[in-house]
């Protein structure tokens, strides 16, 4: 019923958006001489401080109870999509080009924002004039780089036909060899070199350490897998986001596998019908899962990121587009605490006291 | 709850959709998921023979019971079960799993009635899935109709295969088209963590059984433990988990008692609330700066009934402001109005006879000069 309560500090880095050569869209240069891809998810994007740069490695920890990881993955690939990005997909799945048809399409979301403002608008904001022109080249540089995905329909036929998408099933073969010469080939076409950037690749394997796979057992082959793609990333233009449940694998080869990561997420599943979360989280019936941040990826600076908050809800707004939200407390039941005086501390409900303070 | 389970299996998932599938697990100290099986079973061959299910028809994998065990309790039960039943069959994987008893044709299956069907070679996961595939169709035909596989235990299975293959086996039939619904049962002692977490990633359900009193490791102080767990054995807590479709989970408990009968449910008699879990899920308090600053129509209606300090005073009485010189009852040239009767002045008598006329210094202030302007709210 609220309104998104969407944090934006006062401060914004003012990125320029001019990508380095023109014929590739959907790319941002960022502080340090990095340049960033767009997540596919507009919040995600400004949380992360742009979105994913080039030549990282995005690990996502996947809860086995919450199939969030896909709206992820599914963003990503679709944003690679719309952008012309090549793709490379691999899935513990008999046919994963399967999942191509789940992928969504960019929403027509321009229809609830007023584009421009109109004559009689103008007119009343002729003082603020300087302004207007700094917001209509907001919109349409915004709309170059990212979008928003309508989750509900399924992508266009004109981005799927004709691109190179690239599909390896992770069941083939009884070890990573076969997935390791498809990463291998396919980061070759996306050299880094000092001058321009010729053309960037995304690379999306999901359920990493699933247990359907013959090599899940394996665990130091796993690490290698990731070691090998990690190196080969950073001399390429690209970037690939793995998933995996933590679960699957022992404590230490996942403490390995998280600090392997340069961008770290994961997903946490969230209790249907918890009287107590109704009462600590506003808008708890929309949130779909939590997001946490572990990791921001820094390149070339030794500089971290500190967020201001890690968790965000994962709920979809108009049951169509994702946004990610700061988890907003509700606010202390009036009826309950007696009137003003009495109560000194401001967290004087006792239902509060799953929180410290 | 434990209905619901039912009702999740019973009722099977959607065209196109994998099938609902159940992991029961118990521990050594409530070894009690055959008893959940059965239950289950039961209440399953039940629904298929009154045509409430969507299933036309059960398939049973036995690895740790005989075939005979169970027909025996179904006949318990009241369903009685003979060769010509057409909604059940047996694969029995008990008595010579791994083809030790000579059979003058080597392999694969023979014997029995076509009710229960004998399978030797349990290691091979393909052939195990074809067979159970097969005597699904066997009830149900080609066609659409669908049946159930309940899998006694997969305790054995990993016995002789490795999680890989069993997690594929269990993954293969949930995505067959003709299953509607499956569920096996595990003993979490008996495997790593990491096999209980790959049965429970592939599974949509969790049902797990906790005994009254935690079991303890150490030698020490056995003989107690070993009272309070001997009398508190057949009783427990169920706890299940389910997966709903837009990514959350359902989490219910309920207390379990087994007897000679079975298995019995009954809602839980202490309110005791999980809040760790709450906990682990909202980060600490320092994150959740950001409130709301919306209200709903509730909020709205409660912020108009909070009183505030300054809207009770002054309904006509004048106000008591005590600022501690009020000495003397009597005779003296006050600027500040009293009200009566309730003072409660200082009394300096010294007897009858004598009095002490006294004036202060400060009485030709005003009395709020110098004080806290704040003294005169009405807290």
């Amino acid at each position: 019923m609220a309104a998104p309560n969407v944090r934006t500090s006062s401060f914004s880095r003012n990125i320029s958006v001019v990508s380095s050569s023109p014929q590739i869209p959907g790319l941002k240069c960022g502080p340090n001489g990095t340049t960033f891809i767009s997540t596919g998810i507009r919040d995600l994007d400004r949380i992360l401080g742009g979105g994913y740069p080039l030549g990282s490695l995005v690990m996502v920890m996947e809860d086995p109870e919450a199939p969030h990881h896909m709206d992820l993955l599914r963003t990503f690939m679709s944003q690679g999509l719309v952008n012309n990005h090549p793709l490379l997909y691999a899935s513990p799945s008999k046919d994963p080009r399967g999942f191509l048809g789940t992928l969504p399409n960019p929403g027509s979301s321009k229809e609830d924002k007023p584009t421009a403002p109109d004559l009689d608008q103008g007119e009343s904001l002729r003082i603020a004039w300087q302004y207007r022109k700094y917001m209509e080249n907001q919109k349409s540089s915004i709309d170059d780089y990212s979008n928003d995905f309508d989750m509900r329909k399924p992508l266009e036929r004109q981005f799927l036909a004709g691109r190179p998408i690239d599909c390896v099933s992770l069941l083939d073969s009884s070890d990573l060899s076969v997935a390791q010469d498809h990463c291998a080939t396919f980061l070759s076409k996306f050299p880094r070199n000092s001058s321009n950037i010729a053309s960037i690749g995304r690379i999306a394997i999901q359920s990493f350490c699933s247990p359907l796979c013959e090599y899940s057992d394996k665990e130091s082959d796993m690490l290698s897998f990731i070691r090998l793609l990690k190196s080969m990333l950073m001399v390429s233009n690209a970037v690939a986001i793995v998933t995996f449940p933590p679960s699957m694998l022992s404590p230490s080869s996942s403490t390995r596998l998280q600090h392997m990561a340069d961008t770290l997420l994961s997903i946490k599943a969230i209790p249907d019908g918890d009287k107590e979360l109704e009462k600590l989280l506003t808008g708890y019936k929309d949130i779909n899962g939590f997001l946490n941040i572990h990791k921001v990826a820094r390149i070339n600076t030794q500089v971290p990121v500190i967020l201001e908050a890690k968790t965000f809800s994962m709920s979809l707004k108009k049951r169509r587009f994702l946004a990610l939200e700061c988890l907003n407390q509700a606010p202390v039941d009036g009826s309950s605490g007696t009137s003003y005086g009495t109560s000194g501390s401001c967290s004087g409900s006792s239902k509060s006291g799953a929180l410290d303070f | 709850m434990a209905d619901s389970i039912f009702r999740k299996l019973r009722d099977g998932g959607e065209e196109g959709e994998l099938a609902p599938a159940l992991t029961v697990e118990e521990t050594v100290a409530s070894p009690f998921a055959l008893d959940v099986s059965c239950y289950l079973l039961a209440n399953l061959s039940s629904s298929i023979l009154a045509g409430k299910s969507k299933s036309e028809g059960l398939v049973l994998v036995t690895f740790s019971q005989s075939p005979s065990f169970y027909l025996q309790f179904l006949k318990q039960k009241g369903i009685f079960v003979s060769s010509s039943s057409k909604w059940i069959r047996v694969l029995d994987c008990y008595t010579d799993p791994l083809g030790w008893i000579d059979q003058p044709s080597p392999g694969v299956i023979t014997e029995g009635s076509s009710l229960i069907k004998l399978h030797k070679c349990v290691s091979d996961l393909k052939r195990l899935f074809s067979s159970i595939i097969e005597a699904g169709r066997e009830m149900v035909g080609d066609g659409k109709t669908r049946f159930s596989v309940a899998i006694d235990s997969v305790n054995e299975l990993l016995r002789h295969s490795s999680m890989p293959l069993v997690s594929g086996l269990l993954t293969d039939l949930r995505s067959h088209a003709q299953v509607s619904s499956l569920f096996w049962s595990l003993n979490t002692d008996l495997h790593q963590e990491k096999v209980t977490n790959a049965l429970e990633y592939i599974s949509t359900m969790k049902a797990n059984l906790e005994p009254f009193c935690p079991s303890s490791d150490g030698k020490r102080n056995a003989l107690e433990n070993l009272f309070l767990v001997h009398q508190d054995f057949g009783k427990g807590r169920f706890h299940i988990r389910f997966k709903l479709r837009k990514g959350r989970v359902r989490v219910m408990s309920e207390e379990y008692h087994v007897d000679q009968t079975g298995i019995n449910f009954s809602p839980i008699s202490s309110v005791e609330t999980i809040i760790a879990a709450t906990k682990s899920l909202i980060p600490k308090a320092s994150y959740l700066v950001h409130f709301n600053l919306q209200l709903s129509e509730k909020e709205r209606f409660e912020k108009e009934k909070v009183v505030l300090p300054f809207e009770h005073q002054d309904h006509g009485k004048s106000t008591e402001i005590y600022d501690g010189r009020r000495t003397l009852a009597d005779g003296k040239t006050e600027a500040t109005p009293l009200s009566s009767g309730e003072l409660q002045a200082d009394v300096v008598s010294s007897g009858k006879g004598g009095e002490i006329i006294y004036f202060r210094d400060s009485d030709d202030e005003h009395p709020d000069s110098d004080e806290d302007p704040d003294d005169d709210l009405d807290i």
